[in-house]
């Protein structure tokens, strides 16, 4: 990447004797949206902090817009931060809140006021706000509160801890709608952290996956969703099948074969096989999307399995089938259309398929 | 930069600093109390000559003494028992009830924590007086036992609102889902869940009847508790007794507080464990 | 936490209220009532007599001696209030943020020493501020001219002793409110670009202010009824008005008058914590975010 608005390469950072971050090497372009996403612990708000500036790595390098960091305290950084339960200042009005980081760097009153007021418009945030106490506040303006503290200083950097973590799911969604169109309107880099990856594929420009202090896989969504590098980060989006197979390479892709599986098409073309293959246990990637019930024939190339039908949960834009396959330890899990018809009832007998060009072959 | 941890660093040491100097602090006349307390020479001067047990045995050959020990004794036990026991209802209709009132109710039990121990003595003794005119007695070691009652209270009720604060009545609804009855409730969760607090508000309380000076003096009248022993004599000359004193006082009044707060506070981190974090 | 509303038909309300309610006011509102009505009272030939006349208050507005003294005691009163304040602050402080390892430990010996008996603490501050005492031994030990130091029967021996027993309670208040503060604020007082020591003042300080203000109110509120200070430490040299009431209880057996004296104290004290209750309600807003 040309100039990286952050390089970070090799960061360590120990507490005691723990590692929590093994050489994470990370870079973010200038305007780009990226999101670090992972399970509890997997170290990604302590590389957050490490970028803010309130944690010092114990080894590693990390520049920011040029500069190395190294010792720079986070009140000298370009970056600004929106923390987890947003840390507004409870005896400050909302127009101090916002206008803190300006008043510390001396901008004059009427500039400023022009600024913490144009800050209040971006965030569709009524002017009388500007006199009152967040504690008066609902908690979506005060997510807006905390967003306009941090961008009205204009950082290069802002940095997002979690923040609709703590929010209902209707409030979460239009925050994640407008929190998208802020960045397309801004155009300063974000750093998401989230341990929801739906949330971070529809807001991230990339991903950045991690998991026990390390990084899994950095790419767009499309590749953390099509391509993942291993199950770890193809199940990380919910549930989805891995179905076992032996590899072999073969005429420029690699040959798979299935005790389960009816003959079909059985080359895989190199772009649907996981660059970091290994021979610890291969598996077919088949998102639940792509399956469906056979009720007539198959179409060329088509898998076909044989199972019974285990459960299914309608949950109105799309029907979910488990199948109970024999060989299989766990069930197939379909994702069909909503309908009010259903294709099958539990307890039947049913053949099902798959086109294994939109399958992925990675290990674990 | 340098600069600036060296900074952060200087005010972190002058601040512990001052955290140092403050036990310091508290302790200097505690310190030089039990020092004091072996000196082999009548005079409390130093340098102290010689190391001697006999002010210990002084101590118990004075005529007031004992009668004072056993009266300090009596009237700690019994303002511990009413100040516990009132302090913990406080405690429950402070915290875990609204009603009609109860700002009144408030007010009126935390002001006496508001009142000088003395003022709260003389304005006690004035009325006892008048009362004992009209009803024929007179002050001695009852009053001063409703005296303690009412100062220690207000203490009391904190330190068992605490635990009350954290309490998590979810439990006390399995317990009725499981088929208790108010009483069995009572008996086998809220009150095991509650008593660290209370025990600790015990202790505290009869420690504070114990050392308390103001409140006894003024409604003792010809009756004395420890303290007042301890001021007469001062008052007529210091002798190495009284340090002697101070130590005996001190050893099992300090284990009793060690006691009262890791009891309390291990089971301040139980209830919060306890409670799902929604 | 779920509040229970409660009706006084309630007999468990009852039973948990009532106790403790009446003994409160038969033991401590009645009396005060009583020393009120006391006020009104005289005395002759060392008993009292049922008059309802204005003549202790008379007594006590016209004779400057009590004026001087009531005077002397507030002034201490604030003196100790900025003494125990000053002390507290950095040491609260210290405790929040700096000794989190030790501060159970630290709050034991802080609580113990509260708890000792007063009498015996103020017999040991004897032991060291005399003229003979252990301060002066040390400092002679460490060179200084020996018999420097004499603070025993000074108005500065009592202001000792005052500060020393009051100094846990704005420590107390102040610990509660500093460690209540979010730590997340002073992190979003660096990131907007602050320095630690703007952060204190911007954040730090202000947010402190509940337990600075009730430890204040509380050090000034107590240190009216300072007795055994001024009486031991400091000879009687300047009287406080607590001998004022206690003279004229046991010398001179001047019921009204003590009664006066008392309550014009506790309306000295009672009036400053309205003011300051008053001044904490005017601002405007909650220090508290809604959960």
């Amino acid at each position: 990447m040309a100039s990286p608005i952050i390089d970070a390469s090799g960061i360590v950072k120990d507490y005691g004797a723990v590692r929590a971050l093994h050489g994470v090497s990370l870079q973010i372009g200038t305007g780009e949206f990226v999101a670090l996403v992972g399970p509890s612990g997997c170290g990604k708000t302590t590389l957050l902090k490490i970028l803010a500036g309130f944690e010092e790595p114990t080894g590693g390098r990390l520049e920011i817009q040029g500069r190395d960091m190294r010792g720079v305290p986070a009140a000298s950084r370009p970056t600004r931060m929106v923390f987890q339960k947003l840390a507004l200042f409870p005896h400050k009005t909302v127009a101090e809140n916002i206008g803190f980081s300006l008043k510390l760097q001396k901008v004059g009153k009427a500039e400023a006021g022009g600024r913490i007021r144009a800050m209040l418009d971006l965030m569709h945030l009524k002017p009388e706000y500007l006199e009152r106490y967040p504690a008066q506040l609902s908690g979506g303006e005060q997510q807006r509160v905390a967003l306009a503290r941090a961008l009205v200083s204009q950082p290069g950097v802002l940095l997002l801890d979690e923040p609709m973590s703590a929010l209902d799911a209707k409030l979460k969604k239009s925050l994640q709608a407008e929190l998208k169109k802020l960045h397309r309107e801004i155009g300063t880099s974000f750093v998401l952290v989230t341990h929801d990856l739906e949330e971070a594929m529809m807001l991230a420009d990339r991903i950045c996956v991690m998991r026990g202090g390390h990084v899994v896989q950095v790419g767009t969504p499309a590749d953390i969703y099509y391509r993942p590098a291993n199950m770890f980060v193809a199940g990380f989006i919910g549930e989805t099948n891995f179905l076992p197979v032996t590899a072999t390479a073969a005429g420029g892709g690699m040959e798979v074969a299935s005790p389960l599986v009816a003959a079909g098409q059985t080359i895989i073309a190199p772009e649907h096989v996981s660059p970091s293959l290994s021979a610890k246990g291969t598996a077919l990637l088949v998102r639940p999307e792509t399956i469906r019930f056979l009720k007539g024939d198959a179409a060329p190339g088509e898998w076909l399995l044989d199972g019974q039908v285990e459960e299914y949960f309608i949950k109105g834009a799309s029907t979910q089938y488990r199948i109970r396959v024999r060989g299989l330890d766990a069930a197939v899990i379909m994702d069909l259309p909503g309908s009010i018809v259903l294709p099958a009832v539990v307890g039947e007998a049913v053949r099902i398929g798959f086109d294994p060009v939109q399958a992925f072959l990675l290990s674990e | 930069m340098m600069s600036q941890r060296m900074r952060n660093a200087l005010v972190d040491t002058m601040l512990v600093g001052t955290v140092v100097l403050l036990l310091v602090f508290f302790y200097a006349p505690i310190a030089t109390l039990v020092a004091f307390s072996f000196t082999s020479s009548r005079v409390l001067t130093l340098p102290i000559e010689g190391f001697s047990l006999q002010w210990y045995g002084e101590l118990f050959n004075k005529p007031d003494f004992l009668p004072a020990v056993v009266n300090s004794a009596a009237v700690a036990m019994v303002s511990t028992v009413f100040a516990t026991v009132l302090g913990t209802a406080g405690a429950v209709a402070w915290i875990r009830y609204r009603f009609r009132l109860q700002g009144a109710f408030r007010g009126l039990t935390f002001a006496p924590l508001l009142f000088p121990q003395l003022l709260l003595g003389v304005v006690m003794l004035l009325w006892f007086s008048v009362l004992g005119s009209w009803l024929g007695f007179s002050t001695g070691l009852v009053t001063v036992i409703i005296g303690h009652v009412v100062y220690i209270t207000p203490f009391a009720l904190v330190v068992v609102a605490v635990q009350v604060y954290g309490f998590d009545e979810t439990l006390e609804d399995a317990a009725r889902d499981a088929g208790a009855s108010g009483w069995e409730v009572f008996r086998e969760i809220t009150f095991p869940l509650l008593w660290p607090g209370i025990f600790s508000a015990a202790i505290f309380s009869f420690l504070l009847s114990w050392g308390n000076f103001y409140v006894s003096y003024s409604l003792a009248g010809t009756a004395r508790t420890l303290p007042i022993f301890v001021y007469s004599g001062i008052a007529v000359g210091s002798s190495p007794i009284y340090p002697a004193l101070a130590t005996i006082n001190l050893v099992p009044a300090f284990l009793l507080v060690i006691v009262a707060e890791v009891l309390r506070r291990r089971a301040l981190r139980r209830q919060a464990s306890g409670i799902s974090t929604s | 936490m779920r509040i229970e509303r409660k009706s006084w038909n309630d007999p468990v309300l009852v039973a948990t209220v009532a106790p403790l309610a009446l003994v409160m006011v038969a033991f401590f509102v009645v009396p005060l009532l009583m020393t009120v009505v006391l006020t009104f009272q005289t005395t002759q030939f060392y008993r009292l007599v049922w008059t309802w006349d204005l003549k202790v208050w008379t007594e006590v507005f016209s004779k400057p001696h009590y004026w001087t003294i009531m005077i002397r005691t507030v002034t201490m009163a604030l003196i100790c209030v900025v003494l125990t304040v000053l002390i507290a602050f950095p040491a609260a402080y210290a405790l929040a943020t700096r000794l989190k390892t030790f501060k159970t430990q630290i709050q034991i010996l802080i609580i113990f020493a509260f708890l000792t008996d007063a009498v015996l603490k103020t017999f040991g501050w004897i032991l060291i501020l005399d003229k003979n005492g252990v301060a002066n031994w040390l400092l002679m030990h460490a060179g200084f001219p020996p018999e420097m130091l004499n603070l025993l029967f000074t108005p500065a021996g009592t202001m000792i002793g005052m500060v020393y027993n009051l100094v846990a309670y704005p420590m107390f208040t102040i610990y509660l409110s500093l460690v209540r503060i979010d730590r997340d604020l002073v992190l979003a007082a660096y990131d907007a670009g602050a320095s630690r020591i703007r952060t204190f003042f911007e954040v730090t300080l202000p947010l402190s202010r509940p337990g600075l203000y009730s430890g204040a109110v509380l050090v000034f509120v107590l240190s009216l009824g300072a007795f055994l200070e001024p009486k031991v430490l400091g000879g009687g040299t300047s009287p406080l008005a607590s001998e004022l009431i206690r003279q004229s209880f046991e010398t001179r057996v001047n019921w009204p008058l003590g009664a006066a004296l008392t309550v014009v104290l506790i309306a000295i004290g009672a009036l400053m914590l309205a003011a300051c209750a008053a001044f904490a309600l005017r601002r405007t807003s909650t220090t508290e975010r809604p959960a």
